[in-house]
């Protein structure tokens, strides 16, 4: 008999997406669809004064401009609290606040319009951090709810002031105490969010597409906010490319701007964000400041816990009514402590707001928590994992909310033991102890998390969900459900429910894309209740199914329960007879005797309880364990982490599909990886500094190491199968157990994730300036704009980053090229990948030239001892080219690291190199090569040096006529070099350069040093090798005195020149140190 | 207006393209191929990942002008040219929301193109420019590892 539950199953909507037939959002297109746009605020905080939209009403192709006022019905949404305004009237609370819609003919006319809508405000000092925020004299940002709170969550037990009385006055115990600081996470689902509505007049309302997690939830708010009747808005999901439950509250408000412009211009519209808009305007993780005090028995067992938390709700409410309850509930971690009292308030401030992201409150208090653990252990003189046992949950435990837990099995110290034990931990200590004493650079580190975690909402709210099973005559099915496939495979899941419990074959179930209109209220899909909350729905529908079909086929089988006989295989069978019937002649029997073989399954979750005084009740109805272990190695030099390994081993009651259950701790993992390591959304006095994925970085797949993904099972009573939840709690553990991985390894502790370059190199984030590519946008509009068609007084801002106005002009030659040059300033694309992210921003006319399809540019030759390259040459071209493989290896080193495969498949040598970024990757080694560049114009032609060529920063020499045509590199001698090249960057691929070194050195006869070349990257103003400390090595012996003599030098040399910068605290130690690794590397590889 | 020939997916097209239509745009709305993504625009997600000329590149960094004489293949042309590829994908699970899925197989599907049988880094490097929010990564260095293989037979 073939069982379904627990196999490896091939997802049911597979075949759409790896053939591009699956269609999206903004994969749809409706006959006569408008596209609409969006005008952001300009300010984070402030009011409006004045709004101008006649420019943008008089553009051509424009059919609807939209103000708040123009919105006949409400205006404000929100889930609890009604503060969100679709469209905001007179006052800014976020630079994310959307001021008016307007819809047009084509998506370029619509952006160009809300560029030309023109807003006077007068600014306001706004308000960036929620303590801030709750002090009594700070302004109120919503004034109409009286206190910058949102809201406040008490927990009480037992009495902590009196266990902190003790304690103080007792030997045998102490006060520990500890603060910690989570930051802002953006989901980055890497489908931006888009909805497109369109009139539906059959019902007078109107039907809503998109990338929508939760159609109810949408449906509600459109509803409201249209004053339609729910029977009105028909909500029908497109593929999701990815929520994580980042696609609730922002698509919610999309959706009703989308509906204002569909019902204004009585057209279907499209809304679609770009992905700096979807990261201004969309919400985020909320940041936490935690503070934790206890008084712990100095055997270990934890006596009082107090727990004081700001939560930073941002512009709106949003969810934080919902994400703190879960911080509440779980803030103690899984451990049993007597007296808990926790206190945690949400703040409004003029930011980004927070609401659900996978974790839903949990990251950060377990960053916390789990920190703190192995301070206290550290403290105490006990193991990390001694002071887990001593007061970690045991079946039948008292959690904070005086839960008694004996509804289910604990398993706690089971994950602990088996993720441990995987991840050979306790011998690795040893190991890691051992290597580090002896390691100069780099040092070693493990450590673990564990966690609990209450599944499905709890008494967050009402926990129902639907199903509709409908088996057809020939024993087919379709299943539809109230829950939405986002991704997270729960199409496939319920059909192998349905397999399951009907005992027919996966390939004859169909899973039809719900709408709203179909189906009852489902729910929204969160709080990892997909399977169980929604697998139930599906098994109490095929339950009813296979009634009906029982009570037609048990005369038949002549049996009188449903126990005696086998479903499974298309094939209903009793074992005793082995009499069988196929699974659709059952069903032709059941409809023939005018018995229903659909139905409709609901599923409603098993009582819950909450005390809103004093935290206490019976929060969720079961519970699921974790614990990960994370192998860390740290370079000492620069604070750089690498991952080595993840174990993550998490019980989640009973495997449904293990092929989706492993996929999902993979996918929790690597987002628990970037929290705890890279993910550093930055609002910097409310303007939002991480517009797009350069500058927020995810993990790429050169960051994310082996990952173990262990799946207990211990089946849970109230779930189907067994089964319970895991999507989240694969999340939550990361950052903590890499922070006390890295707290080994380092033997120093960290409070915030997360663990930057300089958090983990001087134990503090430094204040970023601008990014890069606004630097350079800057600078180029600073050069008199000749290209500028109109006058630049006239010409807005842009609001909605694009490639817009501009005209290419295509050469096939060299002198074609040079030609169009003496005629008119033209900026020259090749490869493109910095030209068109620049002209994304470009707001004034670009004249374009290409110089990618000249032939004798792609071309590379050895000439006199030189290898010439021609500027247009892409990287890859280079790093296969044989002659640079042999000459240059120096040169491939550096190359290689550039971007991506796809950007050095387009970037060129010689866009680089008149780019002249302080970064750019090819520079360093082409210095120490001594190269020279070719510049020609239609007068003539030179050959310069290329340390003549860039003069600093984005600026080179070349004339407006000239194009730097060649590359001139000069041939070593033919003799050994050392080289080491080294590029820091906070991730291992697609890396804008913090600093790098390319460094080449040979010796002669003697063994003393013949030549020597150091060149910094993104260190100095200008590229400039280091020659003092050239000069001052050459014709000396090589030797680590030698070296700290050397250093010595380059340290006054970086004092004097870039002593002063903000990033120098950590550029001026780092670089030392890198220098210091290059030399000792080539001196032990001599 | 420009006028550009290319070769997508094996048929010769002629087309006239707007100085600022991006090839992405190019192959979504004039070729209506809207199974290559757009993720961020500026070449760091790699969902609009396609193959020109044999190299992978991000379609959102290449102006249509540009590919005037390209051969270009986007994912609709795997069934034909690699459905080992897509199978592997798909047996592994590679796949959860499927919005990277295009450009990562169109990452794959040039490096195997070049190298039928990479190192595991040769992989990495293959796709670091394909950023995957679901899958963690693993069953996608999986997928592309046995894909080789089952290629090679």
């Amino acid at each position: 008999m073939k069982k379904v539950v627990g196999t490896k199953v091939k997802r049911l909507d597979a075949y759409e997406k790896v053939t591009g037939k699956a269609i999206y959002g903004d994969d749809i297109n409706l006959p006569k669809m408008l596209h609409a746009a969006v005008r952001h605020a300009d300010i984070p905080a402030g009011k409006i004064l004045k709004i101008d939209t006649t420019k943008a009403k008089n553009l051509k192709g424009v059919v609807s401009v939209l103000l708040h006022d123009d919105i006949p019905t409400v205006k404000k949404v929100g889930p609890i609290r009604r503060d969100h305004n679709v469209i905001v009237k007179d006052s800014v609370h976020f630079i994310g606040d959307v001021i008016a819609i307007v819809a047009a003919e084509t998506l370029e006319t619509a952006r160009k319009a809300a560029d030309l809508i023109e807003i006077e405000y007068e600014e306001e000092q706004g308000i960036f951090d929620p303590r801030e925020a709750l002090k009594p004299e700070s302004k109120l940002i919503h004034p109409e709810y009286k206190s910058n709170l949102v809201v406040h969550y008490p927990l009480r037990k037992g009495n902590v002031e009196e266990a902190f009385e003790k304690a103080e006055s007792s030997d045998d115990e102490i006060i520990f105490e500890r603060d910690y600081k989570t930051p802002y996470q953006e989901h980055a689902a890497i489908e931006p969010e888009v909805v497109i509505a369109e009139p539906n007049h059959q019902v007078k309302g109107v039907d809503v597409y998109g990338s929508i997690q939760n159609p109810f939830t949408t449906r509600k708010v459109v509803s409201i906010f249209t004053d339609l009747k729910l029977n009105q808005v028909n909500i029908i999901g497109s593929t999701m490319g990815g929520s994580f439950g980042g696609k609730d509250d922002i698509i919610n408000v999309m959706a009703c701007r989308a509906v204002a412009l569909s019902l204004a211009t009585n057209r279907p519209v499209k809304l679609a964000y770009t992905r700096e808009q979807a990261m201004k305007e969309g919400y985020k993780r909320h940041p936490y400041f935690l503070n934790y005090k206890l008084a712990v028995n100095k055997n270990g067992k934890i006596k009082a816990m107090k727990i004081n938390i700001v939560a930073d709700s941002g512009a709106y409410s949003s969810q934080s009514f919902f994400v703190t309850w879960r911080s509440v509930v779980q803030a103690t971690g899984p451990y049993e402590i007597e007296n808990v009292q926790t206190d945690i308030k949400a703040a409004y401030t003029n930011k980004p707001y927070t609401a659900a992201f996978r974790g839903f409150g949990s990251p950060q208090i377990i960053f916390a928590q789990e920190s703190m653990m192995d301070e206290l252990a550290n403290e105490l003189g006990l193991t990390p994992y001694e002071i887990r046992k001593i007061n970690g949950f045991k079946q039948g435990s008292k959690t904070a909310s005086g839960q008694a837990l004996t509804e289910h099995k604990v398993s706690l110290m089971e994950v602990i033991d088996i993720a441990l034990e995987k991840a050979d931990y306790h011998n690795k200590l040893k190991e890691f102890e051992k290597y580090n004493k002896t390691s100069r650079r780099f040092k070693k580190g493990i450590g673990f998390s564990c966690s609990y975690r209450g599944s499905s909402l709890g008494a967050e709210g009402v926990d129902t969900t639907s199903a509709i099973v409908s088996v057809q005559a020939d024993g087919s099915s379709y299943i539809m459900t109230g829950l939405n496939e986002n991704g997270q495979g729960l199409r496939t899941t319920y059909a192998m429910v349905v397999a399951e419990t009907l005992g027919c074959t996966m390939e004859d179930i169909q899973f039809l894309t719900s709408q709203t209109a179909n189906i009852a209220d489902g729910g929204p899909t969160v709080a990892s209740r997909g399977t169980i909350a929604g697998g139930n729905a599906v098994k109490d529908a095929c339950d009813k199914i296979k009634a009906n079909i029982f009570s037609v086929i048990k005369e038949t089988f002549n049996v009188t329960e449903m126990t005696e006989l086998v479903w499974a295989d298309n094939k209903i069978t009793n074992p005793q007879t082995k009499q069988e019937i196929n699974f659709a002649d059952a069903v032709q029997m059941t409809l023939n005797e005018g018995i229903n073989t659909s139905a409709y399954g609901w599923w409603k979750s098993p009582d819950v309880s909450w005390d809103k005084e004093t935290g206490q009740g019976n929060a969720y109805f079961t519970y699921v364990y974790g614990c990960q272990v994370a192998e860390t190695q740290v370079d000492t030099s620069t604070g750089k982490i690498d991952m080595l390994n993840m174990v993550a081993a998490h019980d989640l009651g009973r495997v449904i599909n293990r092929t989706g259950a492993e996929g999902q701790v993979y996918g929790g993992v690597a987002q628990g990886i970037g929290y705890g390591l890279l993910e550093n959304y930055s609002v910097q006095n409310g303007i939002v500094k991480s517009e797009n994925f350069d500058e927020y970085l995810l993990p790429t797949i050169k960051d994310i190491p082996n990952i173990d993904a262990i799946l207990v099972e211990n089946p849970d009573k109230y779930g189907p199968y067994g089964a319970k939840s895991l999507g989240e709690p694969t999340l939550e553990l990361g950052a903590a157990a890499i922070n006390n991985s890295v707290k080994f390894a380092l033997k120093k502790k960290y409070n915030a994730n997360p663990l930057t370059l300089e958090r983990v190199f001087l134990g503090k984030d430094l204040v970023k300036k601008v990014r890069q590519s606004e630097v350079v946008s800057k600078e180029r509009c600073e050069v008199p704009n000749i290209n500028s068609k109109s006058n630049s007084e006239t010409v807005p801002e842009k609001t909605t980053d694009r490639v817009s106005d501009i005209n290419i002009t295509v050469a096939k030659t060299l002198k074609e090229a040079l030609e169009i040059m003496s005629n008119k300033k033209h900026w020259i694309i090749s490869g493109g990948t910095d030209v068109i992210v620049q002209l994304r921003k470009e707001k004034y006319h670009k004249e374009l030239l290409d110089i990618s399809q000249i032939k004798e540019l792609k071309i590379t030759n050895e000439i006199d001892g030189n290898i010439v390259i021609g500027s247009a040459c892409t990287f890859s071209s280079l790093i296969d080219n044989e002659l640079i493989q042999k000459h240059y290896p120096l040169f491939i080193d550096g190359i290689s690291l550039i971007g991506s495969t796809q950007i050095r498949s387009r970037a060129t040598i010689g866009g680089n190199l008149v780019n002249a970024a302080p970064c750019a990757d090819s520079v360093p080694s082409l210095f120490v090569y001594d190269a020279s560049v070719k510049i020609e114009s239609t007068e003539g032609s030179k050959i310069v040096k290329l340390s003549d060529f860039i003069l600093g920063s984005y600026k080179n020499i070349l004339g407006e006529n000239e194009i730097l045509t060649q590359i001139i590199i000069p041939i070593p001698k033919d003799k050994k070099y050392y080289r080491y090249f080294f590029k820091l960057g906070r991730r291992n691929a697609l890396n804008i350069t913090r600093m790098s070194i390319a460094t080449m050195m040979s010796f002669d006869d003697n063994n003393k040093i013949d030549e020597v070349y150091i060149m910094p990257g993104s260190v100095f103003a200008k590229f400039q090798r280091l020659t003092n400390l050239e000069e001052f090595l050459v014709g000396k012996e090589f030797t680590t005195d030698l070296i700290e003599k050397v250093i010595a030098l380059l340290d006054e040399k970086l004092e004097s020149e870039i002593g002063g910068r903000w990033s120098s605290p950590y550029k001026i130690p780092v670089f030392k140190n890198m220098l210091r690794d290059a030399l000792l590397t080539i001196l032990e590889e001599k | 207006m420009n006028k550009i020939t290319i070769n997508i997916n094996g048929e010769e097209r002629t087309l006239e393209v707007k100085s600022n239509l991006r090839l992405l745009d190019l192959i979504r709305e004039d070729l209506a191929l809207t199974g290559t993504k757009e993720g961020c625009g500026v070449g760091e997600c790699g969902a609009c990942t396609v193959i020109m000329n044999g190299e992978a590149v991000n379609s959102c960094l290449v102006m249509a002008t540009q590919a005037d004489g390209a051969t270009i293949e986007t994912v609709e042309n795997l069934e034909k040219s690699a459905p080992e590829l897509q199978e592997s994908f798909v047996e592994h699970g590679a796949i959860q929301c499927g919005f990277c899925t295009p450009g990562m197989l169109m990452s794959a599907k040039a490096l195997l193109d070049k190298v039928p049988n990479p190192s595991d880094m040769q992989i990495k490097t293959a796709l670091e420019g394909n950023m995957c929010r679901c899958t963690g990564y693993i069953p996608i260095m999986k997928s592309v590892k046995e894909a080789s293989k089952k290629i090679k037979k």
